[in-house]
């Protein structure tokens, strides 16, 4: 299975921004993120002590409609819990992020987004970071989708996710709280659980990895939170390459 | 344009369903709707107050169906409903500060606000508010506004939404549009509208002059009138649907302690009226007085309602 | 109801009554309701007065509205719904994309299917096929009817409205409650050859002779949902209207007249059809408490997920609860609490056969794991059984 591709900071106007692309589904999420700025004329609607996240939903080919309002709501109540609105600098300023689902296949009306979901979460961290946004912790998320014979499938196609009988969309942090859980479609509780065991396990890597620090390597590799680490660390690196090479 | 905000439902849009009955129009005229309440005889009026919660002051008002629609509805036999019964739900919210932005106001600023739903009435109703309803939150605001005492507020505003949950016909639905024709309901609906507002204001403790109520009466031209002159009657509290033609129609809010009228709004031709013998007035005076003594019938419900609101946050305390 | 409830519990060294100090201090008002000092000797209640498991009192009546097909009010607690369903006629010929070739094809493949054993797979198709593409269900929730401050009325729907109207129309997508065949006008051309052809006609050229059955509209159910009064947990309360209304719904007998070119439909009751819909799907909401309401920021290091377990029930045995899952948050509670989740579920046939939940949801923090995911799908299938009594009554 061909792995997710991220890339950081290629926006120069913005904060912060990343680009997020999931083969598996097909969807290229842009985001882009300005932190902390002012928002202007509604500072009684602030939180005085905290920064408000903002978050906007561009779909591909249309104008934003009411489903994209639903997403922007569970995006914010997600990031928001994550960003660290209280430290220097952030009480009442904002934290504005603008999502552009770029590619992929169009979300007709009143379908669920629970495809985009996963992808949009991860562009919405990336460029979080890419904005040096203090954050609490990091987190991964993954569609899964139950077929008619009951088999869970990771990240399925749109095609794939429209046949199976539910699917389900885990966050899991990089510390393994559920973060967020969104789940439609017809199952019992059982069916859920494994879902979320194999959640656990697509977005942290198996178990057994902590053990030991070689084994740990390769597994968080594979692994979401991995995937997220990795590509910071790539940033990083191409980021002080010019310090490398004058020592 | 499609409204972005908003669940759209196919882009060709649809139609309203055609009853065959109606089209072959036979069978019409029998089951019309009739008016089984003496001239002068008012509908019941439900009005509770403090339904929300959430508003400082809130009221429900409900009319009483009438004859045809309370028999529809014990016995159904059609899907088209004779008439309707209004009913409406009135909040008040404030006093509040205005928004910074806000001129400095020495008065409390009044703000109404009547929107129907969109399944209130026998046509459905847009999301945005047209024109009609525009125009019941102005006649609603004038009617409020003299009731007030606003210099007791400065710098504040208050808000009175009304969301009229099922609207009055403008006439029986059988009938074809003729030249008499206006929308006679949205008068039954302000009246409703100052009845259930006054409530909510009192039930929010906003200083008022006297409760003011809101009353209609109407010239009524029907066929089968006994007046020998064919000149039109006088009847109180009408519902459109139960009249064939209606020739004029007036509300008013009023005030009785005062003896006062906030608010007068006439429509049609009342030159001429089938009054008593000896009765002197002109059909104008005669259709203002009979309104004012609708709004006095409704003003009694309506001072039960306030006093009932009174008991219930004095048993809070 | 919680006034009486709010004096008892507020620490007795509180000179300020408790109403105000509900308004001051409203997580230290809650906290003390749900944790009252050990020596007091009371239950853990909220400031509401309900257990932190219990639903405030719901009632629903079903069509009371004149100008509807159906409609339903539900009212939970101080949270009121109105829920109108109003159906208009979809003309095929407005469709755009439909084609001549598409409604025969849908409709052999219906027939066949439906002479088969019903199967269900195809089925389900087509009616995504209509419901979905076709606009059928037009669900819109408004909140500007003043039902609370801060909703201005006249404005365009809030943010908050616009996701609840689509969690309505997502829920009834996904749960496929109406079912694609109450809402399609048939038409049978008259089989003018067999006219003509007398009696010679036999079992066989039933077959073929026959013109096939053509769809020529559709019903569109323009579901409108008003909230009259908010206090907290709208979602819940507007499904339940939702339902109430689509049960209530009846449609009118509606056929294509050849003549006028229409359809035209029977205002006579006894033609009018109740829509069947696919099982009873409730919703239930909760909201997620927290002891410590800053905890989340001032230590930057957030404990793993087991080490805080671990910290929890350590906690707990010393009665010292850290969080409470609260059922059927009012607005003060939702107003101090982030997390949410919410677990719609379904009892197949009618209740007596297993549990099945048709969505659930959970975001705004990391409190609730699988653990307690569990005991809500628990809540909420006996949520199920209450509303379903509540639901049948009405």
């Amino acid at each position: 299975m061909i792995g997710p591709t991220a890339s950081l900071s290629h926006l120069h106007r913005a904060d912060g921004s990343a680009s997020y692309k999931c083969p598996a589904t097909g969807y290229n999420i842009l985001g882009a993120v300005n932190a902390p700025v002012e928002l202007p004329g509604r500072r009684d609607a602030l939180k005085p002590e905290e920064a408000t996240v903002e978050v906007f939903v561009k779909p591909g080919t249309t104008t934003a409609g009411v489903g994209e309002r639903y997403v922007e709501g569970l995006l914010r109540s997600v990031l928001g819990k994550v960003v660290l609105g209280r430290e220097k600098g952030f009480p009442r300023r904002g934290v504005v992020l603008t999502l552009a689902i770029v590619g992929g296949e169009n979300i007709e009306r009143g379908d669920s987004y629970l495809t985009v979901f996963p992808a949009l979460l991860h562009a919405g961290l990336l460029s979080m970071i890419s904005a040096s946004v203090p954050l609490s912790m990091t987190f991964s998320a993954t569609l899964l989708g139950v077929t008619k014979s009951g088999d869970i499938v990771r990240d399925p196609s749109p095609a794939a996710a429209k046949a199976a009988v539910s699917l389900h969309v885990f966050a899991i942090s990089s510390k393994n709280h559920l973060l967020l859980n969104e789940s439609e479609g017809r199952f019992d509780f059982d069916t859920w659980e494994l879902a979320r065991q194999n959640a656990v396990t697509i977005c942290q890597g198996s178990s057994k990895g902590s053990d030991g620090d070689v084994n740990m390597e390769e597994e968080k590799n594979a692994s979401g939170n991995g995937f997220i680490r990795e590509t910071v660390e790539d940033q990083i690196y191409s980021d002080y390459v010019y310090k490398l090479d004058s020592i | 344009m499609a409204d972005r905000r908003r669940i759209n439902g196919p882009p060709g849009g649809t139609r309203p369903p055609v009853f065959a009955s109606v089209q072959q129009s036979s069978t019409g005229a029998a089951d019309r709707a009739r008016r089984q309440r003496q001239p002068a005889e008012l509908r019941k009026i439900f009005l509770k107050t403090g339904l929300i919660p959430t508003a400082s002051g809130s009221s429900y008002l409900e009319f009483e169906p009438s004859a045809s629609l309370a028999a529809a509805r014990s016995n159904p036999k059609s899907l088209i409903p004779p008439s309707s019964a209004l009913k409406l739900a009135c909040t008040v919210h404030g006093p509040k500060p205005l928004p910074r932005s806000a001129a400095f106001s020495p008065n409390l600023v009044l703000t109404t606000h009547v929107k129907y739903a969109p399944f209130a009435a026998r046509k459905r109703k847009g999301h945005i508010r047209d024109a009609s309803e525009r125009d019941l939150g102005v006649h609603l605001e004038t009617a409020i506004r003299g009731a007030i005492v606003a210099e007791r507020w400065p710098k504040s505003g208050l808000d009175i939404t009304i969301t009229v949950i099922e609207a009055e016909d403008d006439r029986w639905w059988g009938d074809a549009p003729n030249s008499h024709d206006a929308s006679w309901g949205m008068m039954n609906v302000l009246a409703g509208c100052i009845t259930a507002a006054s409530a909510a204001i009192a039930d929010a403790r906003i200083d008022c002059l006297d409760l003011v109520s809101g009353g209609v009466a109407a010239l009524v031209a029907d066929d089968e009138s006994p007046s020998s002159t064919g000149a039109p009657r006088l009847m109180l509290d009408m519902d459109p649907a139960e009249h064939q033609s209606i020739v004029s129609a007036c509300v008013v809010a009023y005030m009785p302690a005062r003896d006062e009228i906030t608010e007068l709004w006439l429509k049609g031709d009342s030159s001429r009226a089938a009054l008593e013998k000896d009765d002197e007035r002109t059909g104008h005076e005669a259709l203002v007085d009979g309104a004012v003594d609708a709004a006095r019938g409704a003003n009694t419900v309506l001072a039960e309602a306030v006093k009932e609101s009174m008991e219930r946050s004095i048993a809070q305390v | 109801m919680a006034s009486t409830t709010a004096s008892h519990a507020t620490p007795p060294s509180l000179s300020l009554p408790p109403s105000q100090f509900a308004r001051l201090q409203p997580h230290a008002y809650l906290l003390a309701h749900l944790s009252p000092p050990a020596a007091s000797n009371q239950p853990s209640l909220r400031a509401n007065g309900r257990a932190a498991s219990q639903f405030r009192v719901t009632s629903a009546n079903a069509g009371s509205l004149t100008h509807t097909n159906g409609s339903a009010v539900v009212r939970i607690g101080d949270t009121a719904a109105v829920c109108g369903v109003r159906a208009e006629i979809l003309n095929t010929e407005d469709i755009a994309s439909w084609s001549v070739s598409h409604a025969s094809d849908e409709q052999t493949d219906d027939k066949k299917s439906k002479s088969e054993e019903g199967d269900t797979d195809s089925q389900d198709k087509e009616d995504r096929a209509h419901i979905q593409d076709l606009n059928l269900l037009v669900p819109n929730l408004s909140l500007s009817t003043g039902c609370a401050p801060g909703f201005t009325p006249g404005a365009a729907p809030s943010a908050l409205a616009q996701s609840l109207s689509h969690q309505l129309l997502s829920l009834l997508h996904s749960t496929r409650l109406v079912q694609a065949d109450d809402l399609r006008i048939w038409y049978q051309p008259p089989n003018l050859e067999a006219e003509a052809l007398g009696e010679q006609m036999d079992v066989d050229s039933e077959e073929s002779g026959n013109p096939a059955r053509e769809i020529k509209a559709f019903w569109v159910l323009y579901i409108d949902v008003m909230i009259i009064s908010l206090a907290g947990n709208p979602f819940d309360a507007a499904w339940a209207s939702v339902l109430a209304a689509l049960r209530d719904t009846k449609l009118p007998k509606a056929w294509w007249d050849d003549d006028n070119e229409t359809i035209l439909c029977s205002d006579d009751i006894a033609d009018a059809k109740k829509l069947s819909l696919r099982g009873l799907p409730i919703a239930s909401s909760f909201c997620s408490f927290e002891a410590d309401a800053a905890a989340g920021w001032r230590s930057v290091i957030i404990p793993d997920a087991e080490e805080q377990k671990a910290q929890e029930q350590k906690q707990k045995k010393q009665g010292m609860q850290q969080r409470w899952v609260l059922a059927d948050p009012d607005g003060y509670e939702e107003g101090l609490s982030q997390e949410r989740a919410c677990v719609v579920v379904d009892k197949e046939n009618d209740g007596k056969a297993k549990t099945v939940i048709v969505k659930m949801e959970k975001h705004g923090g990391w409190a609730l794991d699988g653990d307690d995911m569990r005991q809500l799908v628990d809540v909420s299938a006996q949520r199920w059984d209450e509303m379903k009594r509540i639901l049948d009554q009405c």
